[in-house]
């Protein structure tokens, strides 16, 4: 249905998007994985007509939109990072306006206006205005003001950046539920990894503006099939302790956490007990080890040499 | 584009100050500089000179208060330069034998005026003594008063100026034009500020997505932004003539579109500091300062008829403003021919084609 092809940005010189290849299809969730910086803004920013490519194309339905997105308008639901409202009015008038720009009119935009309000648990409140919502609440309203004209596609950047758990929690369930229950394909881009792993069927990883990773997430992860990681909670950060564990040769990669540290190792390395010895050594205190089969995080941190978060 | 101009007028409901503010401001100033002038006459203060008699002292100020715009009064020297150094006036003025003295407290703009007159009544008795005394006939005055009456012919002429390289001070319509344009540059440019900050909380770019075309949120927030400049001018000019008396003149048609054509070169002005400034807190310090300039250089708050520094009448020539006060006072007073318009009105449309053109430009760079 959507496919980009060797989608390029530069601005000012400097390469932000460099020959993103990517495509999704009827109904499909699909998450743009990479750290700040990545390049999943512009990318999406192009996708949607934003932006306009340096060079590359993107494809609706077979059709170029960087000519004519028109089209692409017209089906498109974009939920932006920043809370794209008018704080003044209130989530009903902020509603009825995004609805009417759709050409919604009438009952049809009273009735689709309540739908929406309804979907994100705002009901009780549509008439207050945006300036006294918490930033939950207006994450809701932002993600609403997308869904009136029943979009196919829906893309959403880091809309959950920045609120509390509960309407995190709202806003995932309701894009799960959209994509499951409505077949409204989701372009999901994040740095939060659990967002990701619970919402998308398929994940491009990105990083310095390219695609270096894509296809389901078992497939990322089996990237990382020969590996496992091991997680170790110190009393306290060791940075001697890290650079040793970080030299050896045995350990494919080592990264400190808040916790402690994050160690990738062979399958069946049995380097536990090395492990435990140089910590000795250092005089540093174990209070938790725990050995999981590798995260996309894992995987990223593989693939990149640094965290989602850095 | 209805829907986003709809929204602006939504969006006015609920913050209204902001535009009431400058409304109030406009009718504050009026009122206060001119509108509480009872009359269109200025009192000059008038005190003479030892040298002149009683009976020519009285013979100048009867001269003199021939004017509809001065009134000179006349007292004692020292009651009026104590008026001058207490600020109660800004200037008196001394008469001489043939000649005046103007005693001024500080530079300003009705000293030109006032100075402009008195030149030109001085000069024109003097040159009618000048002849009497060359002895042309005792008769001669009169003469020259009966001739003055009874024209041979009548030559009908209409100019920017008054007679003789004056021109015509009304202090009440010039406060009044030129504080309402003044104010209307705010009214217009904070009401424009709507576009910068959608750009920054991000609602700009949901429209830019959506299926309205770009030139649709444009005109949206533009046609906004002129309603509101132009209802503002419109609602003074109105109170001011029905609740006060300002005369406006009857042609109301010339100064819709006088009103028209400035609003909509104030709204394109706009649209350049936009394209310009990259945040709204620039754009908010820009704002007064671009207004004043633009007032005082274009004779908002004095008529541009003073100023004789050359620069200063060049620089005017760049300001809409000078050109909508030119024309608001052409319909007004000096009754301007609709060729006489044109070129004034076309500067204004000229302007405002220009500077929408650039400021969209750079805006659709950034």
């Amino acid at each position: 249905m959507l496919e980009t092809e060797e989608l390029r940005k530069i601005f000012k010189g400097k390469t932000a998007v460099d020959g993103v290849n990517l495509y999704m299809d009827k109904g499909e969730s699909i998450g743009l994985l990479g750290p700040n910086g990545a390049g999943k803004s512009t990318t999406i920013s192009m996708i949607s007509s934003l932006v306009k490519p340096t060079s590359g194309d993107v494809r609706l339905h077979g059709r170029s939109i960087i000519k004519d997105p028109t089209n692409m308008r017209q089906v498109l639901g974009v939920v932006p990072q920043e809370i794209a409202l008018y704080e003044e009015l209130t989530a009903y008038e902020n509603l009825k306006f995004f609805g009417r720009i759709y050409g919604l009119r009438g009952k049809l935009l009273e009735s689709k206006v309540q739908e929406v309000i309804e979907l994100v648990g705002l009901k009780d409140r549509q008439k207050e205005v945006v300036t006294t919502y918490s930033g939950g609440m207006k994450r809701r309203v932002n993600m609403a003001a997308a869904m009136l004209h029943e979009p196919e596609i829906l893309i959403m950047d880091e809309p959950t950046v920045g609120i509390d758990p509960q309407s995190r929690s709202h806003i995932l369930e309701t894009v799960r539920e959209l994509n499951q229950k409505k077949g409204l394909a989701v372009l999901y881009t994040s740095h939060y990894m659990e967002e990701v792993e619970r919402l998308c069927d398929r994940v491009y990883i990105m990083d310095h503006g390219r695609v270096i990773a894509s296809g389901t997430k078992e497939e990322l992860k089996s990237i990382l099939s020969g590996e496992e990681t091991i997680l170790i909670d110190l009393d306290r950060q060791h940075p001697k302790l890290f650079k040793e564990l970080e030299g050896n040769k045995s350990i494919l990669q080592a990264l400190e956490t808040e916790k402690g540290l994050k160690l990738i190792v062979p399958k069946g390395s049995r380097l536990l007990g090395t492990v435990f010895q140089i910590a000795e050594r250092h005089h540093a205190q174990i209070l938790n080890v725990n050995v999981q089969i590798p995260t996309l995080e894992d995987v990223f941190l593989h693939l990149t040499g640094r965290k989602l978060r850095d | 584009m209805k829907s986003v101009f709809l929204l602006q007028w939504q969006r006015f409901r609920r913050a209204p100050i902001l535009v009431l503010a400058m409304f109030l401001l406009t009718v504050v100033f009026v009122f206060f500089i001119a509108g509480i002038h009872s009359t269109n006459q200025l009192t000059v203060y008038t005190y003479s000179h030892e040298s002149l008699g009683e009976e020519e002292r009285d013979a100048w100020l009867d001269m003199l208060n021939e004017s509809d715009v001065f009134h000179f009064e006349w007292m004692e020297e020292s009651e009026a330069r104590n008026a001058v150094a207490t600020g109660e006036v800004s200037l008196a003025l001394q008469l001489m034998e043939e000649d005046y003295r103007i005693l001024l407290a500080a530079e300003e703009q009705t000293r030109y005026i006032v100075d402009n007159y008195v030149n030109q009544v001085f000069m024109e008795e003097l040159r009618l003594r000048e002849i009497e005394n060359s002895g042309v006939g005792i008769d001669f005055r009169s003469d020259v008063t009966q001739a003055m009456e009874e024209p041979v012919l009548t030559v009908t002429s209409s100019s920017i100026e008054g007679v003789d390289g004056s021109f015509i001070h009304d202090e009440r319509l010039q406060v009044l034009f030129g504080m309402t344009l003044f104010f209307v540059i705010y009214t217009i440019l904070f009401s424009l500020m709507n576009v910068a900050e959608e750009k920054k909380w991000g609602t700009w770019n949901r429209l830019i997505v959506s299926p309205l075309r770009k030139w649709e949120v444009y005109l949206g927030h533009l046609l906004y932004c002129f309603m509101i400049g132009y209802a503002q001018i419109i609602v003074v000019f109105l109170l001011f003539q029905q609740v006060l008396g300002f005369d406006l003149g009857n042609r109301y048609g010339t100064m819709l579109v006088i009103i028209g054509c400035y609003t909509f070169a104030i709204v394109s002005l706009g649209m350049l500091l936009i394209g310009l400034v990259r945040t709204s807190q620039q754009l908010q310090a820009i704002i007064p300062i671009v207004a004043t300039a633009i007032a005082m250089l274009g004779g908002a708050f004095w008529p541009i008829e003073i100023v004789t520094n050359d620069i200063m009448l060049l620089l005017s020539k760049g300001m809409p403003i000078f050109y909508a006060m030119d024309t608001l006072k052409g319909a007004a007073i000096y009754d301007y021919s609709v060729l006489d318009m044109v070129t004034p009105l076309s500067f204004m449309v000229l302007f405002g084609v220009v500077c929408m053109g650039v400021g969209i430009n750079l805006m659709e760079r950034r």
